[in-house]
């Protein structure tokens, strides 16, 4: 039974978010061919999920891949492609793709479906992944996340500091997710991408 | 309003000038001595701090692009205008998650200027203060986080902070001692803490090369500290709660600029030091509390405090001739 | 029923004024009581008589007359000529000034005169004339503070009660607003005032300073509308003009250069039009003026204030008030702004100014009676207002 998440962010009613988290991932080479090939049946975002952070991390990068789709301009192909660019703090299309996107060797996997029309649903999409992806499902959450995330590889591509010192901000804001300094930090980060 | 202009010149070589001179001032009544352009009123908001529940006020430009709806089937969060400053609007609202509220500051397009300077002087300071802050955070500061930002829309989304500002918590103080007489005994202790605790942040961000630009009272944040978090105050001795518990994080960098320079960061602190006196007379006195920490906050800090010897004495700035 | 003449040549106008202030209700004159006039009640005011301001007290201007001393395009005007101008307008100006406002000279209570801030040779020179006037004459001298001058004038003449003030000229420009019996510096110019940065762009590009070079950019700008790229540079609630005037003088050469076949035509990069003198005077308006509403709306903010006062030489300008008017409407607020008798230097705003302080029981003696070219606006004690 796949687990699929729907999640609407705030200011983007129109467009919901379909997430699917995998482990143990066995046909990740099929799956990064579709996307070079551009098989239309297989518009995702395809996220190697150790390197993300969190879930405000992961919907950071689908709210400014959404906007700008929205305020048109995105800077690579479609929207799908734009939410793996937008996590990468550089302008470059295809190192972002190298880093967070999914490679031959990913265990780890997000799927994330933007709904751009009617014909994509939460059902249609379960369905589809269910059919082509190889792997156990995990229901996404925060905590699933952070559980799966490689501090150091993330911290790494993000200039985060290493020593857990310096990035350290204020303490939780006691009421809904915390965030600490190093996810602050890569939010900014995110947001300034391209100024 | 006739404008003629009927002015007789004299050139430099001070020859023989015409002698009426210009400006005849008849005893005025034929004419009007002033035109006054009232322009018709325009409902605004005024300045308000709090938004009035029976009574919303509505800012003239609405929000820009994608906050523009404001509710539809399914969502949670609703905007709320906070304030409406001289430079932006201020609203409360959700970003990324409806568990994750936001400050959503809104810098709208100004009619008197120039549109193409408009959108440059916009687009500049969203930028500036976006990456104020998200360097502060690189550098372990104390600052809300940056969630998002439309540099070209005019608006940047931040963190919504908890807590208190400084200045509601030195207010409420008064209350706060007359309930709890008999418990606290620490006299002034709680301020003097509160006071080196300010000196420490404002040492930080000094440090790293940041220039707030506007130290208030207001501007300074309480944030309750979940304990065993990083960043967390050591526990006093007696753990008694008091109203100055917590972090202080730094908001509001509108105004900010990075530089290390120790006349900047001295206005910096000055600036702060007549924010005390004029809002909080009472404990004015305790001030120097405050410049004792940052003094040993960091290496040059002390230069920075000779600085402010000759701010103070310059009052405001240099004269003008003429 | 207090009568002042007015004396003010802190830089190139000189300006002799004549005011007349209605009795004061409750204040004491002690110098009045040498005046045969004090023991009668002043006449009532007629609807038609001189110009009753909103403001207590009414006032009535019985003569203010200027001579400014205008210096060739390209050049500015330097203190020892400008000293010599007014040396050799100042009598035949009070003389007429005298003629026009049909006053006695018994009838003249004191004498005032600019202290400062401004050039110092020009300072002294009409100093000079007021001294003498007041040994002659046997009054009481009032030294006024420029600045204070054109407030009170301005508050005056529109009736405006409390608004934040934005006082621009060739030599000052200041965000001011009154707390506490004093006009408190909010904002300022941190190098040159924004008139002076005006002045010297026309300079380089040779523009007429008849009637006044401001003037000019100001009839220029009306044509141009390409906006070149200029700094801008506000500072909280202060202002710096230095880098633009530099930055400005930069393009103007560059201008003149290709206008004189040096180098290759100047065109915008947008729209492929060749940039003008026009489009220079039109860009540097737009810009400095937009920097001084911006600080005024800060002001505003910070106090709470409804109204703006525009005073001083700049204030003249009508792209300004334009500009200060669309920022103070979607404020919900309101312009003031006087024409060009009282926004440009002008002697009875000195009259006027220190016939305030005079009622007050304010007089200047002769040893004291120096000019400071350096005098803030908020050392001065306005003590006529609560």
């Amino acid at each position: 039974m796949e687990e699929l998440v729907t999640l609407t962010l705030p200011h983007l009613p129109l467009h919901p978010l379909f997430l699917s988290l995998f482990t143990n991932l066995e046909n990740a080479s099929f799956l990064r061919q579709q996307l070079l090939d551009g098989n239309q049946e297989f518009e995702y975002a395809f996220l190697d999920a150790r390197m993300l952070l969190s879930e405000n991390h992961v919907l950071a990068a689908c709210f400014r891949a959404l906007n700008d789709w929205q305020r048109g301009r995105l800077r690579s192909r479609n929207v799908h492609s734009e939410i793996v660019f937008s996590l990468s703090p550089n302008n470059n299309i295809a190192e972002s793709f190298r880093r967070f996107g999914i490679s031959d060797t990913t265990t780890d996997l997000l799927a994330i479906k933007v709904s751009t029309s009617s014909e994509f649903t939460a059902e249609s999409v379960r369905t589809h992944l269910s059919q082509h992806v190889q792997a156990d499902s995990v229901l996404f959450s925060d905590e699933a996340i952070r559980r799966g995330a490689d501090l150091a590889r993330i911290r790494k591509v993000y200039k985060a500091g290493g020593d857990g010192g310096k990035v350290n901000g204020a303490a939780g804001t006691g009421g809904g997710a915390a965030l600490d300094g190093v996810e602050g930090f890569i939010l900014g980060t995110m947001a300034l991408k391209g100024s | 309003m006739p404008r003629a202009l009927s002015i007789t010149t004299h050139n430099a070589s001070l020859g023989e000038a015409p002698l009426t001179p210009e400006w005849h001032s008849r005893t005025v009544a034929s004419e009007t001595a002033a035109h006054k352009m009232s322009f018709t009123a325009v409902p605004t908001a005024s300045n308000s701090y709090q938004l009035n529940d029976s009574n919303e006020v509505q800012p003239l430009h609405s929000l820009p692009p994608p906050f523009t709806t404001t509710s539809s089937p399914g969502q949670t969060s609703s905007t709320k205008l906070i304030r409406q400053g001289a430079e932006a609007l201020l609203y409360y609202t959700h970003f990324l998650s409806p568990s994750l509220p936001c400050a959503l500051k809104y810098r709208p397009p100004k009619s008197y200027r120039h549109p193409i300077l408009d959108k440059r002087l916009t687009r500049a300071r969203i930028l500036a203060e976006a990456r104020v802050l998200v360097r502060c955070k690189r550098e372990g500061v104390s600052v809300p986080a940056v969630l998002g930002a439309g540099w070209e829309e005019g608006w940047i989304a931040i963190e919504w902070v908890n807590g208190s500002t400084v200045r509601d918590a030195i207010f409420g103080r008064k209350t706060w001692r007359q309930e709890n007489q008999a418990s606290y005994e620490g006299g002034e202790k709680d301020l003097v803490g509160l006071m080196h605790k300010i000196g420490c942040a404002v040492g930080k961000l000094h440090q790293v090369g940041v220039i707030h630009g506007d130290l208030t009272t207001s501007n300074l944040m309480l944030r309750p500290t979940v304990s065993g978090a990083e960043g967390g105050e050591e526990p006093s001795a007696t753990s008694a709660a008091t109203p100055f518990d917590g972090t202080i994080t730094l908001i509001d960098f509108g105004l900010a600029a990075q530089s290390s320079q120790e006349e900047d960061r001295a206005v910096d602190l000055y600036v702060l030091e007549r924010a005390f006196g004029s809002t909080h007379p009472e404990v004015e006195h305790l001030f120097p509390e405050v410049l004792k920490a940052y003094g040993e906050s960091y290496k040059g800090a002390k230069v920075v405090l000779r600085k402010l010897e000759d701010v103070r004495m310059r009052g405001r700035k240099k004269s003008m001739i003429g | 029923m207090p009568i002042a003449i007015g004396l003010e040549g802190s830089a190139n106008k000189l300006g002799v004024g004549v005011i007349h202030h209605a009795a004061y209700p409750h204040s004491s004159h002690r110098s009045r009581q040498d005046s045969p006039l004090s023991s009668s009640p002043p006449p009532p005011l007629k609807a038609s008589d001189g110009d009753a301001s909103l403001t207590w007290p009414p006032v009535r201007i019985l003569a203010n007359l200027r001579h400014t001393y205008v210096s060739p395009p390209g050049s500015g005007f330097l203190p020892k000529d400008t000293a010599a101008h007014h040396r050799r307008w100042v009598v035949r100006l009070v003389k007429q000034a005298m003629k026009q406002a049909d006053v006695r000279i018994e009838d003249i209570d004191c004498v005032c005169f600019t202290k400062g801030p401004g050039m110092g040779a020009p300072l002294g020179a009409v100093a000079i004339a007021a001294r003498m006037l007041s040994l002659l004459w046997n009054k009481p001298l009032v030294g006024v503070n420029h600045c204070v001058g054109h407030i009170e004038m301005g508050r005056s003449i529109t009736g405006a009660e409390n608004p934040v003030v934005l006082y621009v000229s060739g030599g000052n420009t200041q965000i001011i607003a009154y707390s506490a019996q004093r006009y408190r510096i909010f904002g300022e110019a941190l190098d040159i005032a924004v008139g002076n940065c005006l002045d010297r762009f026309a300079r380089v590009l040779n523009i007429s300073n008849d009637p006044a070079p401001g003037y000019n950019i100001e009839q220029m700008a009306k044509k141009g509308n390409i906006l070149v790229e200029l700094p801008y540079a506000v500072k909280g609630m202060d202002v710096s003009f230095s880098g633009i005037l530099a930055r400005i003088e930069e393009l103007a050469h560059r201008l003149e250069s290709s206008a004189q076949g040096q180098s290759e035509p100047w065109k915008d990069e947008d729209t492929g039009e060749v940039i003008t003198r026009e489009d220079l005077c039109f860009t540097l308006q737009e810009t400095v003026f937009a920097m001084l509403v911006e600080i005024t709306e800060r002001a505003m903010a910070h106090v709470g204030a409804k109204q703006v006062l525009i005073v001083g030489g700049v204030g003249c300008n009508m792209r300004l008030q334009e500009m200060m008017g669309m920022m103070a409407a979607e404020r919900g607020g309101s312009v003031y702004a006087t024409d060009e008798r009282f926004c440009i230097d002008n002697g009875i705003m000195i009259a006027h100014a220190g016939l305030l302080a005079w009622g007050m029981g304010f007089k200047t003696g002769l040893d004291e009676s120096g000019c400071t070219q350096r005098f803030r606006t908020d050392e001065v004690w306005i003590n006529w207002r609560d």
